[in-house]
Order: structure tokens, then sequence, then C-alpha cells
């Protein structure tokens, strides 16, 4: 285990930049333009429009919401980039041969690849999502404060808002982390084979199968396939009836209404495949290393 | 040309085994079925051309590269046993293979969590003197220093078998002096076995126990060198005369320098040539010319 944990921690340094520096770099960007916007008149810091009136605390949830999202889309599109690169990287840097003289198995060493992955950038990720609110939140209620639409007690709520949207963002991440897995794996595995070619690769693969179903069996065109339809269904995460119902409404954001929603309409067997085939492709990926000595 | 005499003593268990080692790349058969033993506490030299299967071998014992026969070091079947043997067994290879994003401190802590006997304080015991410090990170050194660092790294592995493969590739040579003097003091003793590979034979022949000659995938030597001083004789004839007669002892090779002629004998007695010229023990690089001949400059083509 021991082992294990310093494989995870030599990815954390080798993608330093994409882990930390880079999300830290973002936060510092997204303080200045809140500080910018709540200034400069871009966000009606009065909070005089319809919605804001009959729900005024609005903007702190919608906000950080907004943060989470934004958050939550460079996660995923980091980690599919950090997969293409992370796996190749000991073949590309001219390591490879120093990690083999290691007494950790190959299949250890990209293992710890997808782990460092899935804990350490949604970990920086979950950690910066929770800063930037926090700034959000301070720029926000200082601004009301000296425009005196808030008062000391307003602090409170901003405070429970704060706990029910981080929730909703953790629980977001963890499922989307599970719902990406497979895929994760799949451009990690290709890229142990072709590089930072595994996310065309990875995206061209199930199009040929698609394609390939149409030509053999039929359908209106290759896109009208049962193939197509499962890598749309596997490609979105579960839709949320609750957050369509709170974000026509004036009630609060509950947090764990969203995460209770979220849970309930993930396909938990499809997870469980996923898992599975995220093991089985890292599987092969190891044996293509282990076998290709490249260096 | 097999001497076997280190090996064969029935009490010690070799480090390294090899019977029928064969491996192809496609059509092209690189190793041709390689039997060999490597006993403990000793300094292999396997010295080859370019192409002659000695990484292939490396690569075979280090659990790199899958091969047809059998091998095993240490008792265990490198390739489906690589990590288990690794904790006993370190290496560098002829690339330039540390990880370059990474500070030495860095390394020094990873390693120390990654490899059981691998010891931080006797790493950076060997860099003591050097000018290579904690902060620097590895693609800041330079080729120098890295060999240097990677050595203090190897050299802080408690290993039973050291395999170094062109290690020294690329250093001047004052590196390489002082590469191999830090590897004979600080870190051979009777229970570790050295592999080396390199092109640069003399630099090695003073630290070498054992030497294998390896000639397009096939072994050609493989002898102690107490064996190889004894059973070789360079003979250096001054006397136009004497030519056709010390030829007719069959010379292994033959060659003309500076006006003289030097002949390279396998097994013949140093009193029946004696007559015939000035005898000398030929170097380990006069040997590998000598023996190393071959009919075209890649036969494998011609085949």
């Amino acid at each position: 285990m021991k082992a294990f944990t310093a494989l995870v921690h030599r990815e954390y340094i080798e993608h330093r930049g994409a882990f930390l520096i880079g999300p830290l770099i973002l936060v510092a960007v997204l303080f200045g333009a809140t500080i910018l916007a709540f200034t400069v008149g871009r966000v009606d810091a009065r909070f005089s429009g319809a919605l804001f009136t009959v729900a005024p605390l609005r903007v702190y949830e919608l906000g950080f919401l907004f943060f989470g999202l934004g958050w939550s889309l460079y996660m995923i599109s980091v980690l599919f980039f950090y997969c293409a690169d992370g796996f190749a990287a000991d073949k590309r840097n001219n390591a490879m041969l120093f990690w083999k003289s290691m007494p950790v198995t190959d299949f250890k060493v990209l293992l710890s690849k997808l782990v460092a992955g899935i804990t350490v950038l949604p970990g920086t990720v979950y950690a910066v999502a929770l800063l930037s609110g926090l700034l959000l939140f301070g720029v926000a209620y200082v601004t009301m404060l000296i425009n005196g639409t808030a008062t000391v007690a307003t602090l409170s709520s901003i405070v429970v808002i704060y706990g029910q949207v981080a929730l909703a963002i953790l629980v977001a991440i963890v499922c989307g982390l599970l719902w990406y897995l497979p895929m994760m794996a799949l451009v990690g595995a290709v890229a142990t084979a072709v590089g930072r070619w595994a996310i065309p690769i990875s995206l061209l693969v199930p199009a040929l199968v698609s394609t390939l179903e149409w030509v053999t069996l039929g359908g209106l065109h290759p896109f009208q396939t049962h193939t197509w339809r499962f890598i749309e269904y596997r490609g979105a995460l579960p839709s949320t009836p609750y957050i369509e119902s709170w974000s026509v409404s004036a009630e609060s954001f509950n947090g764990v209404a969203f995460a209770t929603d979220l849970i309930a309409h993930m396909d938990w067997t499809q997870v469980g495949i996923g898992v599975v085939f995220a093991i089985f492709v890292l599987y092969l990926a190891s044996e293509y290393r282990r076998r290709v000595n490249d260096n | 040309m097999t001497d076997l005499s280190a090996s064969t003593d029935l009490d010690v268990q070799p480090i390294v085994s090899a019977r029928g080692l064969r491996k192809k790349f496609g059509r092209k058969e690189i190793l041709h079925g390689l039997d060999f033993d490597i006993p403990p506490g000793r300094i292999y030299g396997l010295i080859g051309h370019n192409g002659a299967g000695k990484t292939t071998t490396l690569n075979a014992m280090l659990g790199l590269t899958h091969c047809e026969g059998t091998i095993r070091v240490l008792g265990e079947d490198p390739f489906a046993k690589r990590a288990k043997l690794m904790e006993n067994v370190a290496f560098i290879s002829d690339v330039a293979s540390l990880p370059r994003f990474l500070r030495v401190r860095e390394l020094f802590a990873l390693l120390t969590n990654i490899h059981p006997n691998f010891s931080p304080e006797k790493a950076r015991s060997f860099l003591e003197g050097t000018d290579i410090k904690p902060e620097m990170k590895v693609k800041h050194l330079s080729k120098g220093m890295v060999a240097q660092l990677h050595l203090a790294v190897v050299m802080a592995i408690d290993a039973k078998l050291l395999v170094l493969d062109e290690p020294t590739l690329g250093l001047d040579i004052t590196y390489r002096k002082r590469f191999y003097r830090r590897l004979l003091e600080d870190y051979m003793t009777e229970e570790r076995t050295l592999i080396i590979t390199t092109h640069q034979v003399d630099e090695i022949e003073f630290m070498l126990s054992d030497i294998m000659f390896i000639r397009d995938g096939d072994l050609i030597l493989h002898m102690q060198m107490e064996t190889v001083n004894e059973k070789f004789t360079q003979l250096v004839v001054n006397d136009p005369a004497q030519h056709a007669a010390a030829r007719a002892h069959g010379p292994v090779y033959e060659e003309t320098r500076f006006g003289q002629t030097v002949m390279i004998f396998d097994g013949i007695d140093r009193a029946v040539l004696e007559p015939y010229g000035r005898l000398s023990t030929p170097t380990l690089s006069d040997l590998f010319v000598a023996l190393m001949q071959r009919p075209t400059a890649n036969p494998e083509a011609a085949r």
C-alpha cells in the first residue's frame, strides 16, 4: 500500500500543473472577475430583479452552483487529457525502464495513474470549487453589506446555502467520476499503446462499431443504432428532476434533495459494469506494457 | 567456447541460469539458444557488437522481454515474476531513464516508499562530494550528473544482482573512471553479482572476473578471466621467415600492425610459440577483435 500511495504521489508531482497550479490560477482569475463584476456594475448588486426580489439570496446559490458546474467540466476535460497523457508519460519521458526496475507490477503502475486521476485531481478541484465559492460569497456579502441589502443575520442563511451547494457539488463530482470511469480507463488504456492519440481513437472506435452495426444489422443511419444510443446514454449524466423544479421555484436550494435525486437516478448496474470494464481494460493495457519493451 | 568451472560447483546456486534461450523479432532470430550459468559474487562482462543480442539477453534476465527456452534469475522466471525479482535486482539501462520531472529529494522519497531495499541515507552518502544537490531537478542535471545520480540510486539498493547496460554511454573519461571506481569500492561484495555490457572493454577489463562474448546471438566465449589469460596467447612476429611456422599452429586471428604480424592463439602452449617471437596475454579488446570476426558486416541480412 505504501508503494501504491507513492506511485499516486509521483503522478501528482508529474502532473502538478494540471492537478494544482492550473486550478489555483483559475481561482485567482475567477476571484478577480468576481470582484470586477460586483464593482463595475456587471452584476445587479442591489438584486432588484424579479427573481431576486422574491429570493434575494439566490445569487449565492446560482453563483456557487455555476462555479461547481464550471469546475466539474474542467475536471472531466482535464481528466480525459490526463488519461491520454499520463498513461503514455513513462514511454514519452524515456523513464519506462526506470519504473520497470522498481518492484511494482505494470498493473499497479497503471492503476495508480487511474486512481490519481479520480482522487487527487477531483480532490483538488473540489477544494478550489469550495474556495471559489467562499470568495464569491465573501465578495457578494461585503457588497450587500455596503449597499445595505444584507445584515449580519443574513450570514447564517449564507452559511447554510454554502453547505447545501457544497454537498451537491461533492455528490455530483463523485457520481460523475463513477459514471465516466470506464471512458477514462479506456482512454488511458489506449494511451498506453498509442499515446496522446488515445482521445480521437477512443472516440473513433465507438463510431466505427456503430457504423459496423448499421452496415450489418441495418438502421436509418450510423447514428441510429443500438450502439450509438448506448454511447449517448453513457455519455451524459442522468438528469435530475429536482434541479428542473428548483430552478423555476423560489425555494432555497436543498443539497440533500439534489443528492438523493441524483443518486436515485443513477443506473448503478451500469456503474458496476463500468468498474469491471475499467479494471479489465487496465489489465489488458498492463499486459501490453509488460510485453512491449519500447525503450 | 565455454569454460564453466566457476559455475559447475554444485554447492553454488547460480544467480542466473539460461537454457536454450531464443528470441525472435518477427522472422529474425536474435538469440540462437543460449546456455549459461552465472554464479554469485562475480563481475561479468557481456561483450558483443551492436545488434549482437547483448541487450536482448539482459532484457530476458530482467523480465523485460519474453524468450523461448528457460531462464531463471535468483530461481525465479523473470518475465513472470519481474516485480518480485526487482526487490533483489537493480539495473541501469543504456538510455537516460531517470524521471526528469522529479527533484533529487523527491526521487529518494518516492524510492524509499516504493523499493523495500532502497536506503536514502546510502544514496545521499554516495552523492557527497558531487555537485548534485537535493533540490535539483533531474532535467537540469548534466549527462554525467544523471549517471552519477543513477549509480547512487542503484548502489543504495541492497540487491543481489546489478545489471549495467552501457552505463557510461556518452560520458567523458573522467566520469567513466569515477563511475567504475565507485562501483568497485562502494558496492561490490562477495554476495553481489555484477553484469556489465559496454563497448569500452578496456576500461572494465581490470574489474572483470568473467567474460561472455556474444556474436550474432550466439555465445562464443564464456570464461573466467584467469582461464582467458592462460588459454589465449598473443604472439608478435618480427621475422617474416617465422610467419609460416607460427601460422602452422592455427592462430584464431592474425593482423599486421606497423610492419609486425600479430597472431592470437587459443590453447597453444606458450613454450611452443616462444621461438617465433614476443609473447603476451592479449587484452580484452584484442581478444574481442580476434573472436568477433564475421564474414560480413551484417550476417543476418545475408542469411
